[in-house]
Order: C-alpha cells, then sequence, then structure tokens
C-alpha cells in the first residue's frame, strides 16, 4: 500500500523535482509537494485506487498530510493492502449530489 | 519579536497623501499618461482606488469602467454608479455577457456543473463553489464545493475534483481577463494608465488572476490590508453602501464573500494573522496580540504560508535567461 501511494506521489511530481527522494513522513502540504489541486487529485486517487470514500470531516492534514498518515488513514478505514476494499471508481463517475449537512 | 497591537493602524489623511502622489509620479511622470482607468466593481477596493485617483490627478483625468455580467450581483453596478457619481467622475458601463457567451465561458461553465449535478438548469439556478470554513475553528484542507441553489431555494452541494475545479476556474478567469482587455481599450484610446484596485492580502495571497485583475500599470493599494482599505475608504468618502458591502469576488451567481472562497477567516482575523506573519512573528506572538489560541495561529500561518508558495508566479515577470545574458557592448 505504501508503495502504491509513494509510486502516485512521485508520479504526480515534475520530473527533477527536489521532492522526488521524499520519504514516509514528509509533509505533502508543508514541502510544497501538493498544493490546493494536488490534494484533490490525491482524494481522487484514494477513492479510485482504493475504494473508499474520503468523507468532508477526513480531509484534514492529520490523514493527508504524508504517505505514513495516509497509509494509517486507509488501514483505519480498513484497507490493509495495495488491492483496496472494493472495485476502484471509474474516473468519470461522481459523486452524486448531497444535501448540506 | 513583539508583535505590535497597533501595527495595522493608520493616518488616513497622511496616507491618502502618501498614495496620491504615488499616483502622479507613476502616471504623469514615470508612464507619462495623461489619466487613468479605474475598473469599478461596487466593491471597496476600486472604490477607494477611484477616490485616491482623483485626489491624485483631479476627477477629469480618471475614467472609471463598470463591467458586469449576467453573474454579478444585481447591486454592483448601481453601487459602482452612485460612487462614480459622487466622485463626479465620467463612468462607462459595458455589459460583458456578450463578449464571455461569445468565448464559451458560460457553455463551458455548465457543461461542469451539468456532468456533477444533473438537475442543473443554468436558466434559473444559482452557483457559488466555496472552501470548508473557519479554519481557525477547525483544521482542513483547501477541498472545493460547488452548491447549486434552485429557484425554490433549496440546495445541493457537492465536492469538486480536480478536472471540473480546473475546468470551472479556468471559464471564470475568463470574466478577469476580459475585463482587462476592456480596461486596456480604453487606456490607450485615452494615453491613460490602468490602476490596479488589488489589496495586500489579496496580493500576497494569490487572489487575483494572472493577466487579468493581475494586469495593470501601477498598484496603488497593495501595500494595504482589508481594514486600511475601509479605514481609508471611510475617510474619503467612499459611499456607505461600498462600506456596507461584505467583499467578494462577484463572479458566481450564487453570491460568495472573500471568506468563503478563498480566505477561510474574516478580514478581521486575516489581516492581523498577516500581519504578524509578514513581520516575522512567532505563532504564540501572534496569538498573545490577536487574542487566538498558538495552534490557531500555527495553522493559519501554514496556511498563509502554502498559498504564498503555490502563487509565486502570480508576483513575478516570467522566468527566462535574459539576466544570465552578457551585457551588450556597443561595437
Amino acid at each position: 500500500m505504501q508503495q502504491v501511494i509513494t509510486a502516485f506521489v512521485c508520479e504526480s511530481l515534475p520530473p527533477g523535482s527536489p521532492h522526488r527522494k521524499l520519504d514516509e513522513n514528509t509533509s505533502l502540504l508543508e514541502s510544497g509537494i501538493i498544493d490546493s489541486t494536488g490534494v484533490l487529485e490525491l482524494v481522487q486517487f484514494l477513492e479510485g485506487r482504493f475504494g473508499v470514500t474520503v468523507e468532508d470531516s477526513e480531509l484534514v492534514p492529520e490523514n493527508l498530510d504524508s504517505i505514513s498518515r495516509i497509509c494509517s488513514y486507509l488501514r483505519r478505514k480498513g484497507i490493509t493492502s495495495a488491492e483496496g476494499a472494493a472495485r476502484p471508481r471509474a474516473e468519470d463517475e461522481y459523486a452524486a449530489p448531497r444535501l448540506p449537512s | 519579536m513583539d508583535f505590535p497591537r497597533n501595527a495595522l493602524a493608520i493616518d488616513p489623511s497622511t496616507e491618502a497623501e502618501r498614495i496620491a502622489d504615488f499616483i502622479r509620479e507613476q502616471v504623469l511622470a514615470r508612464y507619462r499618461r495623461k489619466g487613468v482607468v479605474v475598473g469599478l466593481s461596487g466593491g471597496v477596493d476600486s472604490a477607494l482606488v477611484a477616490a485616491l485617483a482623483v485626489r491624485a490627478l483631479g476627477a477629469g483625468r480618471v475614467l472609471g469602467l463598470m463591467l458586469p455580467e449576467k453573474e454579478s450581483s444585481p447591486v454592483s453596478t448601481p453601487y459602482a454608479l452612485e460612487q462614480a457619481q459622487a466622485l463626479g467622475i465620467e463612468a462607462l458601463h459595458i455589459d460583458l455577457t456578450p463578449v464571455l457567451s461569445a468565448l464559451g465561458v458560460y457553455e463551458q461553465k455548465a457543461r461542469v456543473i451539468t456532468r456533477i449535478c444533473p438537475v442543473y438548469n443554468p436558466d434559473t439556478d444559482r452557483t457559488k463553489i466555496t472552501l470548508p470554513p473557519n479554519l481557525l475553528r477547525r483544521d482542513g484542507l483547501n477541498v472545493y464545493s460547488l452548491t447549486v441553489e434552485k429557484p425554490d431555494g433549496s440546495r445541493l452541494s457537492c465536492r469538486l475534483g480536480p478536472e471540473d475545479f480546473r475546468a470551472l476556474a479556468a471559464a471564470q478567469n475568463m470574466k478577469q481577463r476580459s475585463r482587462m482587455i476592456q480596461l486596456y481599450l480604453h487606456a490607450e484610446r485615452l494615453h491613460y494608465a490602468v490602476c490596479g484596485t488589488t489589496n495586500r492580502p489579496e496580493f500576497d495571497q494569490g487572489f487575483f488572476v494572472k493577466h487579468g485583475d493581475g494586469a495593470v500599470d501601477l498598484e496603488p493599494i497593495c501595500h494595504l490590508y482589508k481594514g486600511q482599505v475601509f479605514a481609508l475608504a471611510r475617510h474619503l468618502g467612499v459611499t456607505a453602501n461600498i462600506l456596507k458591502r461584505t467583499p467578494s469576488p462577484d463572479t458566481w451567481s450564487g453570491g460568495v464573500s472573500d471568506e468563503e472562497f478563498f480566505f477561510r477567516m474574516p478580514y478581521e482575523q486575516l489581516d492581523g494573522l498577516l500581519c504578524a506573519w509578514n513581520g516575522g512573528a512567532t505563532s504564540q506572538e501572534a496569538a498573545s496580540a490577536l487574542g487566538l489560541e498558538p495552534e490557531q495561529t500555527a495553522r493559519a500561518f501554514r496556511e498563509l504560508e502554502a498559498r504564498k508558495r503555490a502563487s509565486w508566479h502570480l508576483r513575478t515577470a516570467p522566468p527566462s535567461l535574459l539576466a544570465a545574458e552578457p551585457a551588450a557592448v556597443c561595437p
């Protein structure tokens, strides 16, 4: 699972980026590796690759700010391997509109 | 350092004169232009800039342009016109809706929104995008949500994916870029300069559009925090309607404030935090001065730093190898 996430983060970075040798505890936000649209890419990747639903309340640095935090978050969601929990979500499949809480 | 509580205090009279001197120097001496064009949005920043330009150059050398489109607030043009009349400046009204329609702005937006929310009706529904509220109370990442409001007041909300967000932002940014084209059309016609209206939080944090409202000849108020903008606007007699209006980008039909759309905190708090951060205060010092918890100021500082870092390209000329070229030597 960690390898898959690391590969995604590294592939999202431009070639030659000084961040490409990041470690599992590197802060993705503070190091500038992911910006606001990078967060959207990351969430889309996690939902598509691991079949989880990232709730709005879970969109916090504690869950997504480093590779190790992402792994811990996924484990708490019941994901224990790179295979994920369910089928990957199709790229053109969007969350249904919902009433605000 | 000890962040001073009065760091944001200004003497409006002195500051108005300082900025008026700056405008005169830039427009007349440096650019050698006859006057300035200011885009009047009906908000406080552009109203203040117009008032300062009048103080610097006289009403006869200031042209206001009102450039609304069909998704602008219905009060924007009346407020802008009222301000222009109070200043005694000429003001032209140009509805940008046909231009934006021809550019496909509304069509592109509708296509994206309909895909996300199939019940969306572009002819009747209002839309906006927002970030999670209240960063100081609760940590959270900058993930935008789209809200569609039906005529009966019911609302549908959906988190945006990266492609949809970028498609919407790209379409929306054509509004500011179309305004820039109009501003320069009239500036060049009159041999005027284009006066920008970006303030300090917007400039520092990248809350403007590259080659849109960021494309101007001079920025007379980009050193002023928002509270200072209001103080100066009150001093110069900006109209009450504009002074009481909630700051907004005014580009979404659903009506969205700067706080909801970008900053995630009220300007009253943002000004102090940004001023403290720019001055090198620690989160502890800022917390003590601003009456916040250190955890809140630390979170805010992280956000301010991230936004400034991500928006560096908005504030610089395009990188090039010119500086590395050897100095020209005349034969």
